[in-house]
């Protein structure tokens, strides 16, 4: 991810390479240019360290015992709790309802937020206002808006359904049913995470210099050309950053979930995040739990270490 | 064809708008409804009689005033920690070349896919561990940095030539007045985005607070807005609606403030010029 931002590119780019400021110890003033870099980094790199990667070696490792909620020993179970969660049908069905749930709102996010933001950026009037608004739902409490939400698809009066009744279809039991309840709660999560990409490429696009495009317009190129062999290379940052805010909006889906359907009907919208949850703190089986938890630590460890070689492409490193 | 692109444009847009903002409309009609007209079968548009009684509920039985409170100063203690170590991280990551500095980096994108929700056992039990659970330090720590902050940070301050930084310890400043002289100006816009986004993401956060804060008198507003559908009192649409418009509203007018800076800040890095 974000490979080509690493130092060493800048630092290739850079016309003479400054001094490494590395006197030979002396005056007070020397030493602390010296080690200034590292007590600057340290407050970061120790919490970093201590409330992000030991909790996920930890989950890693509680996933091999059985953990007693209120403390005390742990007891060594190999591989028990992964055969635990492979043989539970909901477990199963909660990561199957994740991969669907991250397709399902990761590319409609990042294509709907680029499109509102081009839309958006081709106003002349008006730019500023049209954008506050389209931004609006990242704004949103979720534990709130899934309230207006499950309101709004509610099986008798709510209005998704009364909205479907005026073109003459037949309602839809949106939350209530096992097979739209994950739909559903997809809807919501689009309606938000493109809220946030929109903001992203319209920022982005702001970075894409205007003669560039006037001069692909002179040449007679056409706007979907320019759009993909133009905009989008030019401001690849954004893009990335797009892409990597997405993946971690579509992770924090549990609010929504929780609030609108508890993964019910039948565990029909049930994702990894939520199950984890009720396996570790209704169930109190904190090891599977783990088990569950790191799965899909390692999902989105896989995923970003593929992704940045996708992104990254022939790059550096 | 031009034209019909245009349309097309136009009515895009105007879908996503309304879809953007409808929810918002809804939320603010059915808070001033009266509780019977919510459950009608019957769909109207516009409220047919307007009350504010359900702000009232919201306010004295969700104990909103308290959970705004906590919200404000759970959320500005984090931002505040996270601005504190961020920035020196960013800056030393951005500017300064040592042996360890890419592989620091990399430690900070690892921890970037790593997400806060399937590690919270780990932290759960050690919060409780340290005798730190149902505290306001509980909700507190786990957020002191963020990786998504330094990196962030970083990357607008990558657009910083360099030679700024040599001129400035030329001149004999050292690294933190460099730092808070120099960079930390002309990284604002990065500094700006990152601090609305942790601003919405820990007014907002219901996951560890729901684990971590038990007690009325530390229930952050997500908490205190959850009491409303609860199954067993049934659920008061009205005052839920109500309540969220109460909790929305500051979040809003934190982003209307920030905005210019923050859809500077968002463009993902490197913003030449």
């Amino acid at each position: 991810m974000t490979i080509s931002l690493a130092p060493s590119t800048r630092e290739e780019a850079a016309t003479a390479p400054p001094p490494d400021l590395k006197p030979a110890a002396g005056t007070g003033a020397t030493r602390w240019r010296r080690w200034a870099p590292v007590v600057l980094v340290s407050p970061m790199a120790i919490l970093a360290f201590i409330f992000i990667f030991l909790p996920a070696v930890l989950t890693f490792i509680g996933s091999w015992f059985t953990i007693p909620l209120a403390g005390g020993s742990w007891s060594f179970v190999g591989l028990d709790n992964y055969r635990e969660i492979f043989s539970n049908g909901p477990v199963q069905r909660s990561i199957v309802n994740t991969v669907i749930y991250s397709l399902a709102t990761i590319v409609p996010s990042l294509v709907l937020g680029l499109m509102m933001a081009l839309a958006a950026d081709s106003l002349t009037r008006g730019k500023a206002l049209v954008r506050t608004l389209l931004f609006l739902p990242m704004t949103a409490n979720m534990v709130a808006m899934a309230v207006v939400f499950t309101y709004i698809f509610d099986f008798r009066g709510g209005i998704a359904n009364t909205l479907l009744g005026m073109i003459g279809a037949a309602p839809v039991n949106w939350l209530g049913s096992t097979d739209y309840s994950l739909l559903t709660v997809a809807l919501v999560g689009i309606w938000r995470t493109a809220s946030f990409t929109m903001m992203i490429f319209f920022a982005g696009l702001a970075t894409v210099p205007g003669t560039m495009h006037e001069a692909a317009r002179m040449e007679g190129i056409s706007g979907w050309t320019r759009l993909v062999k133009i905009t989008l290379p030019v401001m690849k940052p954004s893009v990335v950053f797009a892409v990597v805010m997405a993946i971690i909006q579509s992770v924090q889906a549990f609010d929504t979930v929780r609030v609108m359907t508890d993964g019910g009907p039948q565990y029909s919208s049930e994702l990894i995040q939520t199950m984890a949850w009720r396996m570790g703190f209704q169930y109190f089986d904190l090891g599977a739990a783990s088990a569950l938890s790191f799965l899909m630590i390692a999902a989105l460890l896989a995923v970003g270490l593929w992704q940045r070689r996708v992104l990254a492409g022939s790059g550096d490193k | 064809m031009r034209a019909t692109i245009r349309i097309g444009k136009w009515l895009f847009l105007a879908a996503a708008l309304v879809i953007s903002f409808f929810p918002f409309y809804w939320m603010a009609r059915t808070s001033v409804a009266g509780h019977d007209e919510v459950f009608s079968a019957e769909f109207s548009f516009l409220p047919e009689s307007i009350t504010f009684e359900a702000y009232a509920r919201a306010w004295t039985d969700g104990a909103l005033g308290n959970a705004m409170l906590v919200g404000l100063l759970v959320t500005f203690a984090i931002l505040a920690l996270q601005l504190l170590t961020c920035i020196p991280a960013a800056y030393v990551l951005a500017m300064h070349r040592r042996r360890w500095t890419g592989k620091l980096f990399g430690f900070v994108l690892l921890c970037l896919l790593i997400p806060g929700q399937v590690t919270m056992i780990p932290l759960f039990i050690g919060i409780n561990q340290f005798r730190l659970g149902d505290t306001l330090a509980a909700l507190i720590l786990p957020f002191a940095t963020s990786v998504l902050g330094t990196f962030m940070i970083r990357n607008q301050m990558m657009s910083i030539p360099r030679a700024l930084m040599e001129a400035s310890e030329m001149d004999g400043l050292g690294p933190v007045r460099t730092m808070i002289s120099v960079v930390v100006p002309m990284a604002k816009p990065g500094i700006a985005a990152f601090s609305v986004y942790s601003i919405f993401v820990h007014w907002n956060d219901y996951m560890w607070p729901l684990l971590a804060a038990r007690s009325p008198e530390i229930q952050t507003p997500p908490l205190a807005l959850a009491i409303f559908q609860d199954a067993a009192t049934g659920f008061d649409y009205p005052a839920l609606a109500a309540g969220a418009a109460i909790v929305t509203v500051p979040i809003i007018i934190v982003f209307l403030v920030a905005q210019r800076h923050f859809v500077r800040g968002m463009s993902g890095t490197e913003i030449t010029g």
